[in-house]
């Protein structure tokens, strides 16, 4: 028996894109001196938590109070950390699904405790969260879709989860 | 007319649904209760101790008597409130509690039998020697418990979700629907709960011309239009810290095939302000026979007539303590029913009655008689002498206990109304108001009880009368809790709603103490039952757990390998072959074949579930040597080690390899089910313990799928692959295989040359067919858990899970003399306490069999027998020779090489002889690691 409020999504869509590379940055001194080679090299100082900046090669988001995600060409970015940092390739262990259609946020708070439904979180925050158990990265793509980030060994699993749920999200 | 329950105007019923097996129609929003009575279904349960036939009582969630067992299977569930249950088409209802049919329940028996199961009873069984319990026992737990379980799984699913709002209200009566409105309006983000399928609340009994059915429904769709959200059928069952409230939400009622398979959603919900509309439950009125079919909640018998169209009996008296339930008697006469009287408590009211309706004040009900399934006759005592009317219904109203359930289980404090005779939400720390009849119950003067008190019930679920609280008094029990656990009264699912306030004015009575002084039980959630698949959610289908799929799990699972959990991981635990395939002994056969391709030519396994952690930055060598308790500073670049990490106290908790891959960049490794483990713990290093360091800890377990290629012909294989010379042992390089760069790693723990082969997982798949076709061409074959063990063991490495028990500091596992002999590592304070050193701690030994098999897990028994002096963590046969070879933990192990004990395994039924020996039965010279 169907109730009033379980709203039937079928425009919601789960991808999992191919891989991409992404990276950890983890910066452990002088803060201020390398936002400013940041912002000299690439055009932009590295987003405060939760936020996002982009150029035309890389995405930089900031989800751990001194590590970043980098998605994208991170050549120029390794060249301004010196001493103050260091850069990891992660991509191999992580598969990024896209979440698109008008109940995306919906989806993300099935199995969840983030409120993605906030207006704060809009295109370009992001954040790290756990969903269903399994901890994932969330970033906002557009009013539309939201790309999150998963552990590789579950997102088989999640995928899964987010399709069994879908009916019930809402729109 | 006949008497009992009907239809007021039948037409519309349109929905089929049984009860018991017979078939009845029901309209779209009738509740099974409704439905029931609309169909003249007077007796719908037995009680739960005395089995006495029961009706239905109540209207809502409060309902104490009419539990049913709905749905069939796995679906079925049981003690459902008839009251909270819309029918729908082809719902299968079944009545609880009665044998061989509900009419003639031979449980009834046990109603003669009343006065031998009085309050305690159960207790007193324990009384005296132990045989008789066991008498007991059997009919006790025969008869205990209401309803079955059903045996099969439950089919249906069950969602989570995460919820937020500014303003939750709960409660979509009038006061709930105004409140949210206004909130709405406000700019508030609003969610509106209401566990009715509808809103509306008491309008549907107590209709208001200024907010009608078009009010409701506009202010529902102006409360959406602001953004709000209005969830039905869910019900707001805990209320906890930080205004922290889980709700249960309904996707499709209990029994039901859900659409989309999901039966409920707990949602996790946090709010800004919580406003509490959730009304007030009608106290019934203590009396004897009080629990027949035909007494019904005043405010029911409204509900039933205005909101369903059902009349729930045609002659009625209205017995009252309150105004409010004049208004059931203008509702009855609205629907044709002849009101006899109306029997008020108080000595006087201004409450108007329909004309012709006789009042009488100063009376109280006295007794009721009837059949199992109707009500004959109402007897009360009118000021001072009895008087009977024959009538099919009597309405009670006892007054109304204000619905503080959430409110006390936030930590608010409840005050007592006088007036009402009631508790009413008090003061409270957290951001939640009681509005409504929650926070203003009607007036309702108190009213001692008449009538036999071992027939009067106080909780209806339970079989709780007057007579068991005064009992229970006459024993000892002033304390209201300890009442509570000596009678049972307020247990079970009903929680007392209806019980708990006639019980405390019981115990005040007897106590010459006022209501507020007897003492109230705590609240706790939830509310009403929750479903025991609805706290596990989607993990009931996998134990919590989602199962972690390895990058190479396509080529693994081409070949059909027995799968092997592994912590959240499954791993290849063998790869039979051909008639392996066929016999019992597949297992044992395929890792046998595997381990020898290993020993003899080359194997290849996955190890990607190892942790891998990057650990980058200047001061990334104080944090390794802080980790680890071997050296690592010296360590060149391009070069590994073994290595292993102590707990604070110095047991070891984990082991791996630590690998320099430049100048201020390492690869640590450890084991695939610590890898978890030491991901916290690193991060708790990194960021707690030395968050001065300039170091970055990177976990990339995944981001690097792992081959480890192992055997004597390894190296020349993997020469073939590279076109170079492999690194020697311990060392590493950079290569390309099939086009894709690798990091190899020389490392064994097989006991052979070896190598751990990382790829970047995206790209694993090729390298792995690359190494599987080349060592199955050179006739090696890839291996699985299974072989993997048999090899470790012959090697004499330890695995964490076994060796490594958290009881095992280095030097009883023999790694003492890798400790870096700096110190300053985690662990090492812990390691310098006397204990660590003294005679008789369990050290590591290897075990072989004199004769026989040695069994795992067994203990080991000296020659005159004695109590266990250790035990045998890892069993094996020898790979190439054959023969049964053990390690062991052993105390004292170290000093008693060659000594002779028993491994005994008394669950298994073996016990072997075996003589003590170094834990290294292969290469203990480590010769074969090296080219």
């Amino acid at each position: 028996m169907m109730l009033p409020e379980s709203v039937i999504v079928t425009e919601l869509t789960i991808t999992a894109l191919p891989p991409a590379p992404l990276h950890a940055v983890e910066i452990w001194s002088n803060p201020a001196d390398f936002s400013k080679r940041c912002m000299a090299a690439l055009g932009f100082a590295p987003p405060s938590m939760g936020q996002s900046v982009a150029n035309d090669t890389l995405t930089l988001m900031r989800v751990e109070p001194s590590v970043w995600l980098a998605e994208g060409d991170c050549a120029l970015l390794e060249s301004v950390l010196l001493t103050d940092g260091a850069l990891t390739a992660i991509g191999g262990g992580i598969v990024r699904v896209r979440i698109a259609g008008p109940g995306w946020r919906s989806l993300l708070m099935q199995g969840g405790f983030f409120n993605a439904e906030a207006a704060a979180f809009a295109p370009g925050a992001c954040v790290a969260t756990v969903i269903d158990h399994i901890a994932v990265r969330l970033f906002v793509e557009s009013a539309d879709s939201c790309l999150v980030y998963v552990p590789a060994s579950y997102a088989a699993a999640l995928i899964h989860f987010w399709e069994d749920v879908r009916p019930i999200a809402e729109s | 007319m006949s008497d009992g329950p009907s239809r007021i105007a039948p037409g519309g019923e349109t929905i089929k649904f049984t009860f018991d097996s017979v078939t009845y129609r029901a309209r779209p929003g009738d509740t099974l209760a409704a439905a029931l009575l609309a169909n003249g279904v007077g007796l719908v349960a037995r009680s739960f101790k005395y089995h006495r036939p029961r009706g239905i009582m109540a209207a809502g969630i409060e309902e104490p008597n009419a539990l049913v067992t709905v749905g069939e299977g796995g679906r079925a569930e049981a003690n459902t409130r008839a009251t909270d249950l819309f029918v729908y088409e082809g719902m299968i209802a079944k009545s609880q509690n009665a044998w061989p049919s509900l009419s003639l329940d031979a449980g009834a028996v046990f109603g003669l039998a009343a006065p031998a199961l009085a309050a305690g009873f159960y207790y007193k069984t324990f009384f005296g020697p132990a045989k008789r319990w066991m008498r007991y026992e059997w009919f006790i737990r025969r008869a205990a418990g209401l309803g079955n379980s059903p045996t099969l799984p439950d089919p249906d699913k069950f969602a989570q979700r995460a919820g937020f709002c500014d303003v939750l209200v709960v409660g979509g009566g009038p006061a709930g629907i105004k409140a949210a409105l206004e909130a709405a309006e406000s700019g508030a983000q609003v969610m509106l709960v209401e566990q009715d399928a509808v809103l509306g609340g008491s309008l549907h009994s107590d209709p208001d011309p200024a907010m009608d059915a078009a009010w409701v429904e506009a202010s529902a769709a102006r409360i959406r239009a602001l953004g709000g959200r209005i969830l039905l059928r869910t019900t707001a069952s805990g209320y906890w810290d930080h205004n922290f409230l889980t709700l249960t939400q309904r996707l499709a009622e209990p029994g039901a095939v859900p659409v989309h398979g999901f039966a409920q959603a707990l949602w996790h919900l946090r709010a800004g302000r919580v406003v509490l509309a959730t009304g007030a439950i009608e106290r019934p009125i203590p009396f004897t026979n009080n629990d027949r079919p035909g007494v019904m909640l005043s405010q029911a018998v409204r509900t039933y007539v205005r909101r369903y169209g059902v009349l729930p009996g045609r002659r009625v008296v209205i017995a009252a303590n309150n105004d409010d339930a004049y208004r059931t008697a203008w509702a009855l006469i609205e629907a044709g029913a002849q009101v006899l009287a109306i029997l008020d408590s108080r000595s006087g009211s201004t409450a108007a009655a329909p004309a012709g309706v006789p009042v009488f004040y100063a009376s109280r009900p006295a007794k009721v008689t009837g059949t199992a399934h109707r009500l004959k006759r109402v007897t009360a005592l009118v000021g001072v002498r009895e008087q009977s009317w024959d009538a099919d219904l009597l309405a009670v109203s006892g007054g109304f206990v204000p619905v503080v359930h959430l409110h006390m289980q936030a930590g608010g404090k409840l005050d007592w109304n006088e007036a009402a005779q009631a508790f009413v939400p008090g003061a409270i720390d957290q951001d939640c108001v009681t509005i409504g009849a929650a926070a203003e119950p009607v007036a309702a003067s108190p009213a001692p009880p008449v009538g036999h008190p071992k027939k009067s019930f106080v909780d209806f679920q339970n079989d709780v009368s007057l007579a068991d609280i005064d009992l229970a008094w006459q024993e000892g029990y002033r304390s209201v809790e300890h009442l509570k656990r000596y009678t049972t009264l307020g247990m079970a699912t009903d929680q007392g709603k209806t019980s708990n306030m006639v019980a405390l004015s019981r115990l005040a009575e007897r106590g010459h103490v006022s209501v507020p002084q007897a003492g109230l039980t705590t609240f706790r959630p939830p509310f009403t039952p929750v479903t025991m698949g609805l706290l596990a959610g989607a993990g009931a289908r996998n134990a919590g757990a989602h199962e972690r799929r390895i990058a190479l799990y396509d080529a693994h699972a081409a070949r059909a390998p027995i799968w092997q959990p592994l912590g959240y991981w499954f791993r290849p635990r063998a790869y039979p072959l051909g008639a392996e395939n066929l016999g019992a002994e597949t297992l044992a056969q395929a890792a046998l074949r595997e381990a020898r391709a290993v020993r003899t030519c080359v194997g290849l396994t996955d190890v990607s579930t190892l942790g891998k952690f990057e650990v980058t930055g200047p001061d990334a060598v104080a944090l390794l040597e802080f980790v680890c308790a071997t050296s690592i500073a010296k360590l060149a670049t391009g070069r590994g080690r073994y290595t292993f990490m102590l707990r604070e106290d110095g047991m070891v908790f984990d082991d791996g390899t630590v690998w320099r891959l430049s100048e201020n960049r390492y690869l640590l490794t450890s084991s695939s089910g610590g890898a978890d483990r030491m991901a916290s713990h690193l991060s708790f290093v990194r960021n707690y313990l030395r968050p001065d360091l300039r170091v970055s800890v990177v976990n990339v377990q995944e981001h690097h799928a792992g081959i480890a290629l192992a055997g004597p012909r390894a190296s020349a294989l993997l020469s073939g692959l590279i076109g170079e010379v492999p690194p020697r042992h311990l060392s590493l390089a950079r290569a390309v295989i099939v086009g894709v760069p690798v990091l190899l790693l020389a490392a064994s723990y097989s006991g052979e040359r070896a190598f751990e082969i990382y790829a970047e997982a995206t790209q694993a798949q090729p390298v792995w067919r690359a190494l599987a076709a080349a060592a199955e061409g050179a006739g090696g074959a890839p291996f699985g858990l299974e072989a993997m063990e048999l090899l470790r063991i012959e090697k004499g490495h330890v695995v964490v899970g076994g060796e490594v028990d958290g009881r095992t500091t280095p030097r009883d596992l023999g790694l003492e003399k890798m400790l870096n002999k700096a110190g300053g590592f985690i662990g090492a304070n812990g390691l310098q306490r006397p204990a660590l050193s003294e005679a008789g701690r369990i050290e590591l030994v290897g075990l072989e069999a004199i004769s026989g098999e040695i069994a795992e897990g067994a203990m080991l028994i000296g020659a005159g027998g004695g109590a266990p002096q250790g035990h045998v963590t890892a069993a094996a046969r020898r790979i190439i020779e054959g023969g049964s070879i053990a390690l062991a933990l052993l105390a004292d192990g170290h000093a008693r090489h060659g000594e002779e004990l028993t491994a005994s395994s008394p669950t298994r039924g073996i016990s072997t002889r075996v003589r003590v020996v170094a834990p290294h039965f292969y290469d203990a010279a480590g010769e074969r690691y090296r080219d």
